[in-house]
C-alpha cells in the first residue's frame, strides 16, 4: 500500500466524525442564537473531561473485546470515598485524591482479577461491580449528597484561555492513550487479544495479565473522572455517575471502536463524546424537550453507526485494491 | 478435561448470576417482625408495612428514619417492615413489594407510590384482603380511585403550595419583566409536575418571564449541564427554579462556572443538608422542608387508627416550610 493511500484512508477515518461534529454545530448555530460564540463552546468543552476520561478507558477494554459496565458506580465510589475523606475527616487533599484514584484502581483491579481467574465474561463481572460499588458508595456516603464547596478549588478554577485545566488533563490522558495504543507494543498485544485472543495467546503474549491490565486502568479513569466530577459539580452525590458506561459506549462506538475487540481510536472516542456533548448542548439550548432529546441522540448514535459502516467498508476496499 | 472446565464455567458463571439476582431482587430490610405463622398464634401486634421509593435517596432515608425512631418510642404498639425499590422509577417492583406484603398478611401499609396511578390496583388488592392502606408523599390519581370506587386516604405535602412559596419569596427579589428559567424533575412524576406549576404560578403572579423550562430529571449532573446551555442561550436569566436541590446544587456549579453566580439567583427544594451549606454563604436563595420525617410517621398513625376500627380518616395536608438563610 503506497504511503498516499495511508494518508488517503487515515483521513477518511476522522472526516466521518468531524463532518458529523460540523454539521450538529452548523445546524444548531442555525436553530439558536447564541451557540457559534468562544463562549459557547468552551462552556461544553468544560463540561466533557470526566466523559472523555471514561471513554479513554472503555476503549481500551472494548479492544480487548471486553466490556465495563461498572465506571459509572466505581465514579460513583471514588468520588464518595473522596467527600468522606475531605468532608466526614478533614483529610488534607493529596490523601483525599490518593483515596479516590485508589478506589477506582482497586475496583478495576478486582474486576480484572475476577475475568481471569474464573475466565468469566467481563459483562457479568462488571455488572456485578456496578451493583456492589454502587451500594458501596450509598454506604459511604450514608446516602447524603455532600457538599465540598470550592474546597477542590483552586485547582478547579484555573483555565488556560477560558478552557478549564481538567480539560486539558483529559487531552492529555487521550494523547497518552492513543500514543500507547499506537506506538508501543502493549497496544499492539491489546489489538491482537482483541482480534484473535487464543492466536495472541499461542504466539506467547501474556494475555491474562495485559487484560487485568486493562480492566485495572479503566477503574483507575474511573476514579480520575471521579475526581473531575466532583470538582466540576463542587460535590458529590451517591447517584452520580449512573448510566455513564451506556453513555461511554455509545460514544466509543460512534467514535468507530468495536465491539467486538480487535480495532479502536482513542481519538476517534474523543470525537465521539464531543459529538454527544455538542448534541446535548445544542439541544438545551434550542430549549427541546427531554421526549425530543432523547430522540434525536438516538437517532444521531445510530447514524453515526452507520456512517462508520460505509467508511470501513471504503476503507477495506481501498486497502484490497 | 476440556469439557470439565467448560462445565466448571458455565456452572460458575450462573451460580454468580443467581447470586446477584437475588442481591438486585432484595428491597429494604425489616425490624423486628415475626414471621406469619407467629402472627396467627400470638395476639397480633399490628404489622406495618412501609413501601417507599429509593431508600438510598436521602429524603426516603430520612423518613425511614424518622418511621423507625416512631417505632421505637411505640414498640409495645406495632412493629414496622419498611421496605423500598432500587430505582425511583421502578413501578414494576414496587407492585411486588405490595403482592408480597399481602402474602405476608401485614396489617397495613403505608406506601409512598413510584406512580400516581398504576399503584392503585395493587393496592386496592391489598384492601381487599382486609390490609388498611395509607397513601404517603405522592397522592395516587383521584380520577382512576373513582373509576375504581375506592377511598385511600392520602397524608403528604401540597407540593404545588410549596413551590409557589418558594417562588413568590424569589419574585420579591426580582423586578417584573426578569427573565427565568425552571429546571424541572423527571416529567412523568407527579411531585415534579405539581412544583413545575407552583413555581409558574408564582412567576406568573409577580410578571417574570419564563424563557425556558427544561429536565433536570433530579439529577445535579444533568442539571448542570442544562443550566449552563440555558444561561449561554439567555445570558439576561435573573434566576433559576430547581424542583429540587440536588439540581440546584449543580445549577450553582453551573452559574460559577460561568462567572454568573453573583448576578443569578437559585432556588430548590426539600432542604437536605448540602443545600444548607449553600444557604449559609448566600449562595441558593431559599429551599421547602417537607418534613419527611414526619410524613411517614403521620402515614403510620393513620393506619394504626384505621386498624383499631376508625373509618378511614380524611386526607391530611402536611406543612411544607419556606427554608432560607434568616431562618435557618
Amino acid at each position: 500500500m503506497s504511503s498516499g493511500r495511508r494518508s488517503y484512508i487515515f483521513l477518511l477515518d476522522y472526516l466521518g466524525l468531524t463532518v458529523v461534529l460540523l454539521l450538529l454545530i452548523a445546524g444548531f448555530s442555525v436553530f439558536t442564537e447564541n451557540f457559534f460564540t468562544l463562549t459557547n463552546f468552551r462552556t461544553i468543552v468544560n463540561q466533557t473531561p470526566d466523559a472523555v476520561v471514561i471513554a479513554v478507558g472503555m476503549t481500551f477494554v472494548l479492544i480487548i473485546a471486553g466490556i465495563d459496565l461498572s465506571v459509572g458506580s466505581v465514579l460513583g465510589l471514588s468520588e464518595a470515598v473522596l467527600a468522606v475523606c475531605l468532608h466526614r475527616f478533614g483529610l488534607p487533599m493529596p490523601v483525599g485524591i490518593a483515596a479516590c484514584l485508589g478506589t477506582g484502581l482497586l475496583c478495576g483491579v478486582l474486576n480484572g482479577a475476577t475475568t481471569i481467574t474464573w475466565r468469566l465474561p467481563s459483562f457479568i463481572v462488571t455488572l456485578g461491580m456496578l451493583e456492589i460499588a454502587r451500594g458501596g458508595a450509598y454506604l459511604v456516603t450514608n446516602s447524603r449528597s455532600i457538599y465540598l464547596g470550592t474546597q477542590l478549588g483552586g485547582f478547579v478554577s484555573l483555565r488556560i484561555g477560558g478552557v478549564s485545566m481538567m480539560f486539558v488533563i483529559a487531552v492529555l490522558v487521550v494523547v497518552a492513550g492513543q500514543i500507547v495504543l499506537s506506538l508501543t507494543a502493549f497496544g499492539r498485544h491489546l489489538f491482537a487479544i482483541g482480534s484473535n485472543e487464543e492466536a495472541a495467546r499461542l504466539s506467547g503474549i501474556p494475555t491474562q495479565q495485559l487484560k487485568a491490565a486493562v480492566f485495572a486502568l479503566s477503574g483507575f479513569l474511573a476514579g480520575l473522572a471521579a475526581l473531575i466530577s466532583a470538582a466540576r459539580l463542587e460535590g458529590v452525590n451517591p447517584e452520580d455517575g449512573i448510566g455513564y458506561e451506556l453513555q461511554a459506549i455509545a460514544a466509543v462506538v460512534i467514535g468507530g471502536t468495536s465491539l467486538f475487540g480487535g480495532r479502536g481510536s482513542v481519538v476517534r472516542s474523543f470525537l465521539g463524546v464531543m459529538i454527544i456533548a455538542v448534541l446535548a448542548g445544542g439541544l438545551a439550548q434550542a430549549n427541546a424537550q427531554e421526549h425530543t432529546k432523547r430522540l434525536v441522540t438516538g437517532m444521531v448514535i445510530v447514524a453515526a453507526v452507520i456512517i462508520d459502516y460505509y467508511r470501513n467498508r471504503l476503507r477495506a476496499s481501498s486497502v484490497s485494491g | 478435561m476440556r469439557g470439565t472446565s467448560g462445565i466448571l464455567k458455565g456452572v460458575t458463571a450462573t451460580l454468580i448470576a443467581i447470586a446477584l439476582a437475588l442481591c438486585t431482587g432484595c428491597g429494604g430490610d425489616q425490624t423486628a417482625s415475626p414471621g406469619p405463622r407467629d402472627v396467627a398464634s400470638q395476639p397480633a401486634k399490628p404489622r406495618v408495612a412501609l413501601i417507599m421509593k429509593s431508600l438510598a435517596n436521602e429524603f426516603f432515608l430520612t423518613m425511614e428514619e424518622g418511621a423507625k425512631a416512631h417505632q421505637k418510642a411505640n414498640a409495645g404498639t406495632y412493629d414496622l417492615v419498611a421496605q423500598g425499590i432500587k430505582d425511583e422509577r421502578d413501578v414494576n417492583r414496587q407492585v411486588q413489594l405490595v403482592e408480597q406484603m399481602i402474602a405476608q398478611d401485614v396489617d397495613a401499609i403505608v406506601i409512598a407510590p413510584a406512580d400516581s396511578k398504576l399503584l392503585v390496583s395493587a393496592c386496592q388488592k391489598a384492601m381487599d384482603a382486609g390490609i388498611v392502606v395509607v397513601n404517603i408523599d405522592n397522592k395516587f390519581d383521584s380520577g382512576v380511585l373513582a373509576e375504581r370506587n375506592v377511598q385511600i386516604p392520602f397524608v403528604g405535602p401540597d407540593n404545588r403550595k410549596g413551590a409557589r412559596l418558594v417562588g413568590e419569596y424569589l419574585a420579591g427579589k426580582l423586578s417584573p419583566g426578569d427573565p427565568v428559567a425552571i429546571v424541572e424533575g423527571i416529567p412523568t412524576a407527579f411531585n415534579a409536575i405539581q412544583r413545575k406549576l407552583g413555581f409558574e404560578d408564582a412567576m406568573n403572579a409577580a410578571g417574570m418571564k419564563i424563557v425556558a423550562s427544561q429536565s433536570g430529571s433530579w439529577e445535579t449532573s444533568k442539571a448542570n449541564q442544562v443550566v449552563s446551555a440555558v444561561i449561554t442561550e439567555n445570558p439576561d436569566i435573573k434566576a433559576f427554579l430547581c424542583a429540587n436541590d440536588s439540581m440546584a446544587l449543580g445549577a450553582v456549579a453551573a452559574l460559577r462556572a460561568a462567572g454568573k453566580l453573583a448576578a443569578v439567583r437559585v432556588v430548590g427544594f426539600d432542604n437536605i443538608s448540602a443545600a444548607q451549606e449553600l444557604l449559609k454563604k448566600g449562595e441558593l436563595l431559599a429551599t421547602a422542608d417537607q418534613h419527611a420525617d414526619q410524613l411517614a410517621v403521620f402515614g403510620i398513625e393513620y393506619a394504626l387508627k384505621m386498624i383499631g376500627g376508625e373509618a378511614p380518616p380524611e386526607d391530611y395536608e402536611t406543612p411544607v416550610d419556606l427554608v432560607t438563610a434568616e431562618n435557618l
